[in-house]
């Protein structure tokens, strides 16, 4: 129990803080009288005294964290919150079941998309306000754990990104230094999240909507105010608007950050996985927009380009919005764009999966092996932009591969196990995994997660999860050697 | 042609020396008289002569082979081969176009044991036994590929095995050592073939069938002489005996070697893949049958346990065989034994995948990782049979199973570009990469690969090569670096 008290201490004035969180859509509600007044008053109550109480039991065992605390509190943080963002969603809506709500809440917070819920326009604004502000607040948490606290704690060959922060941290305890880094990248995140509303706004969303979706957009979330998602506003210019500001968002904070201090675009040249990231989406855009012209399924040339682009970049870049219903095209096409969706976001962006600076990782050391069958004696480095790779990375970002099939594939199984078919199975794993939203098949953006029942609702929640806190962060916690001493 | 000059000349000699693997079904037929009688006449007078002008055409370059010849000539055999071998059917049956052709010998020769022909059993005897002799051949030259060539080669951290091997090869040359350590194998293969037939005699085949079947059950290639498969004879004894010979195939044949010298059981004992192959499987069997029996497939829990044993044991090490429609159960389980294929046969036998040794190796490895994540500077080496792993090797095989991941993903994606539904295309694709035979949906076990057109056939062909070479020897070959100097 002492080993968890310093934890719990520090989790309860996350609780605390987070209790604000509930005051923006609270003021929307009361602005607006659309009726969910009494869903936020009492998830401010309730986690606001829930932290409090947490607070006074824990206060005696406070102490500096160490790495091992690290990895509880992170997963506590990500587990634990859902709940008490649940609460509005349970109160406004009381036929909401709890295995329900907890997974629209992990899907909010880890920024994934997948929703439960059908009749979203008829929804109170403040509710999807809060929906995606979820989104938006788990895309700021997801910034400072990849950025700062994952590289500390050395997960899946995060060291590897430590060079990129603005402030290196070199100590093995969590220090201060996370803090400036931390916020320094939010005012920056902010910034930006601003900027996408006011174009959206100009776009021609009513400003609720454009709100909505700018939380939505710059967390890489996806989910939206209405059951059409984008396809709902029919406007080009607006999925324009979202496809730049879904692409800024695939990008590393970092890059952002250091563009914003230097006040030039030198920095986004110096990003090694900018080119990967921009030219894979760029040449897969326009060879899906030709293979559904090729397929028939669109007329001429830049209608295909205008569905495949916005989905595309969508979808690969972990948002999750849907202009149409792309379950419909042929097979290739979707099952291309969860493919990319695995590993194309940028390591300190807001996206989920492997990530692009491991995708490029592997298929140099891939190579590298091909060679030293041909050169078995040689010394060979594997590098990244002009650094040699240390082999201990190297082997993490292979374990970290590993995992992350040896994850999908034994999910599938379970959902498969459990009844549901093995495409919709392993597409919702995907697409959880990655923390996307919409699979194919039953789970496809058409439709909802609702069709699932109480057990592949938790194994889904566990997915996104693991997903989200990169494997090893949560199978860390869940190993009998952790709780040894 | 300096450089392949050399490689040619021994392809030659063994087109040669294949040519005269045609007089046993040729012998056959003349015998029973049978249709195909003429075609292997000519088939066996066309080869001698390809084989005596390569051998001739490459007298003048002979010398010394070096490793990197050593990846040429192997792929240059196991394409080639096929293709000479396709002569009794392009002969016998005009109407057979050279694609389905050179699919069913490279199945054969794989020991895959996918077909695109039906009607089996009204087939001449001799193109029967043709077929089956294929699996048998490849399964020689798979023994000695992966015992004695690959390690060579060093090809996914196969030179882990070579400390196994009974003379151990150490120069860099490919000398008559192979031959030894091939002669000593093949008598043990051959031994246990012969021992298997007669069984198969005993059990209630006829002699043909029963020699038939204990070609593709030894080799693991799982052809048989009826569209029904083993479900044709509808034995449980015969299952039973197959269920055997199978199990004893997916074992490592340097083993069984040293078992036959030692006679005694402490070989197996000592080998470390053994307890994996045999314990993976049998938990599989009583967990698939109770979940197929709990599915309500079969009304008696005995009955599930007959069908799931045969069917999963064949699936699981690469054999193919079906008893029945495993296509109807419900997906989880062929699916299951689908996953199984890729990691149950041993490193040392005839089945394919990424074999158990390395499946250990890589789950060790990310457990490994995961301690490392608690204690960052710790030393904690990765042990099999009590002997500490280089990391070298650790590292070649990561690299082996991501390089299959790659594969199976990218064949998959070709093959639903081309149009086929998901569940065929990445079963085929899995099923085919493993060498295991039937997959699902489309290509299940109540039919065949016959439906594909010509481009899903040649990339289904290029899989099953892929799969048996391991990957590397043939993407080796694709580098600039191996052309160079």
């Amino acid at each position: 129990m002492s080993a968890i008290l310093p934890v719990l201490h520090i989790f309860s004035k996350v609780l605390m803080l987070f209790a604000f969180a509930f005051l923006l859509p609270l003021g929307v509600s009361i602005a607006l009288g659309d009726g969910a007044e009494k869903a936020y008053d009492e998830a401010i109550l309730i986690t606001f005294f829930s932290g409090m109480a947490l607070w006074l039991v824990s206060r005696r065992g406070k102490r500096e964290l160490h790495t091992r605390d690290g990895f509880l509190l992170v997963v506590m943080i990500w587990a634990l919150l859902p709940v008490f963002s649940a609460i509005p969603l349970m109160v406004y809506l009381p036929d909401l079941a709890f295995n329900e709500a907890y997974f629209e809440a992990v899907s909010g917070l880890t920024a994934t998309g997948a929703t439960v819920l059908s009749g979203l326009d008829s929804l109170p604004p403040s509710i999807n306000i809060w929906r995606t502000q979820m989104h938006w607040i788990g895309g700021m948490g997801v910034i400072v754990l990849v950025v700062a606290v994952l590289p500390m704690l050395g997960v899946g060959g995060r060291q590897l990104f430590k060079a990129e922060t603005p402030t290196p941290m070199k100590d093995s305890k969590l220090t201060p230094r996370m803090a400036e880094t931390a916020k320094g990248l939010w005012v920056v995140y902010a910034f930006i999240t601003v900027i996408c509303m006011l174009a959206l706004w100009a776009g021609g969303m009513n400003w609720i909507d454009a709100v909505v979706h700018g939380f939505s957009v710059m967390g890489l979330g996806g989910m939206s105010s209405h059951d059409a998602s984008m396809a709902y506003f029919d406007s080009l210019l607006l999925e324009m608007i979202v496809m730049f500001f879904a692409l800024v968002a695939g990008i590393s904070f970092s890059t952002h950050f250091m563009a914003f201090r230097m006040k030039s675009l030198l920095a986004y040249r110096l990003d090694a996985e900018l080119p990967w990231f921009l030219g894979v989406l760029a040449v897969s855009a326009f060879a899906l927009a030709g293979y559904l012209l090729y397929k028939g399924f669109y007329l001429d040339f830049p209608e295909a380009l205008r569905y495949a682009a916005f989905n595309t970049v969508s979808v690969a870049t972990t948002l999750g919005f849907s202009s149409t219903d792309y379950n419909v095209w042929p097979y290739f096409a979707p099952l291309w764009m969860l493919f990319l969706s695995s590993f194309a976001a940028s390591s300190g962006s807001t996206g989920g999966g492997i990530k692009m600076l491991r995708a490029v990782l592997l298929s140099k050391q891939l190579y590298r092996e091909l060679i030293k069958l041909i050169h078995p004696n040689a010394e060979i480095h594997t590098k990244i932009g002009r650094q040699a790779v240390p082999n201990k990375i190297i082997y993490a970002v292979l374990a970290f591969l590993f995992v992350y099939v040896a994850s999908v594939v034994s999910l599938s199984f379970v959902l498969s196990a459990s009844g549901l078919d093995i495409f919709t199975a392993f597409t919702a794993v995907v697409a959880m995994v990655n923390n996307t939203g919409p699979g194919l098949g039953q789970v496809g953006p058409a439709s909802t997660y609702a069709v699932l029942n109480d057990f592949q609702t938790w194994v889904l929640s566990f997915a996104m999860l693991l997903g989200r806190l990169e494997f090893f962060t949560l199978l860390v916690v869940l190993t009998p050697v952790f709780w040894r001493k | 042609m300096q450089r392949l000059a050399p490689v040619v000349h021994v392809l030659g000699l063994v087109v040669l020396i294949f040519s005269f693997a045609m007089l046993v079904p040729l012998t056959t037929a003349l015998i029973g008289h049978d249709a195909a009688q003429h075609a292997f006449d000519e088939a066996f007078l066309i080869s001698l002569g390809i084989g005596a002008v390569l051998w001739l055409g490459g007298r003048r370059w002979r010398r010394e082979l070096k490793t990197r010849d050593g990846f040429v000539l192997v792929l240059l055999v196991w394409t080639g081969l096929p293709a000479v071998a396709t002569l009794p059917f392009l002969i016998y049956a005009p109407g057979m176009s050279f694609t389905d052709a050179y699919f069913e010998t490279m199945s054969g020769l794989s020991t895959t044991g996918a077909t695109v022909m039906s009607g089996l059993d009204t087939l001449p005897p001799s193109l029967n036994l043709w077929r089956h002799l294929l699996n048998w051949l490849g399964g020689m030259g798979i023994i000695v590929l992966a015992v004695a060539i690959l390690p060579l080669l060093g090809i996914g951290g196969r030179q882990l095995l070579k400390a196994e091997l009974p003379g151990p090869i150490k120069d860099a040359k490919l000398t008559p050592r192979i031959a030894d350590t091939a002669k000593m194998l093949w008598v043990v293969y051959a031994a246990i073939t012969l021992a298997c037939a007669l069984a198969l005699r005993l059990a209630g085949m006829d002699w043909f069938d029963a020699v038939c079947h204990a070609f593709a059950a030894l080799s693991l290639g799982g052809f048989s002489t009826h569209d029904a498969s083993v479900g044709y004879y509808d034995s449980p004894l015969i299952e039973a005996v197959l269920i055997f010979f199978m199990l004893v195939a997916a074992l490592n044949f340097v083993t069984h070697l040293l078992a036959f010298r030692q006679k005694s059981l402490v070989p197996y004992h000592r080998d470390p893949e053994v307890f994996g192959v045999l314990g993976l499987v049998f938990a599989s069997i009583l967990g698939v049958s109770f979940y197929v029996w709990q599915a309500g497939v079969y009304p008696e829990f005995v009955i599930a346990l007959r069908h799931v044993s045969f069917n999963l044991v064949s699936l699981a090490t690469d054999c193919g065989f079906a008893s029945t429609d495993f296509n109807q159960w419900p997906v989880f389980a062929p699916m299951w034994m689908l996953a199984l294929s890729c990691v149950t046969a041993s490193s040392g036998s005839t089945g394919g995948g990424l074999k158990m040794i390395r499946a250990v190796l890589m789950f060790r490895q990310g457990v490994r990782e995961l301690e490392r994540q608690l204690h960052p500077a710790a030393r904690l080496p990765v042990k099999i049979g009590g002997h500490a792993v280089p990391n070298q090797i650790i590292f070649a095989i990561q690299a082996f199973v991501m390089m299959y991941v790659a594969t199976v993903v990218g064949m998959t994606l070709v093959l639903l570009a081309s149009g086929l539904d998901f569940l065929t295309a990445f079963s085929a694709v899995i099923a085919c990469i493993n060498n295991a035979g039937p997959g699902l949906g489309e290509v299940g076990p109540a039919s065949n690969y016959a439906g594909l057109s010509d481009f899903q056939t040649w990339a289904l062909a290029l899989t099953m090569l892929l799969g048996r070479l391991e990957l590397f020897t043939v993407f080796v070959l694709f580098t600039r670096a191996f052309w160079r100097g």
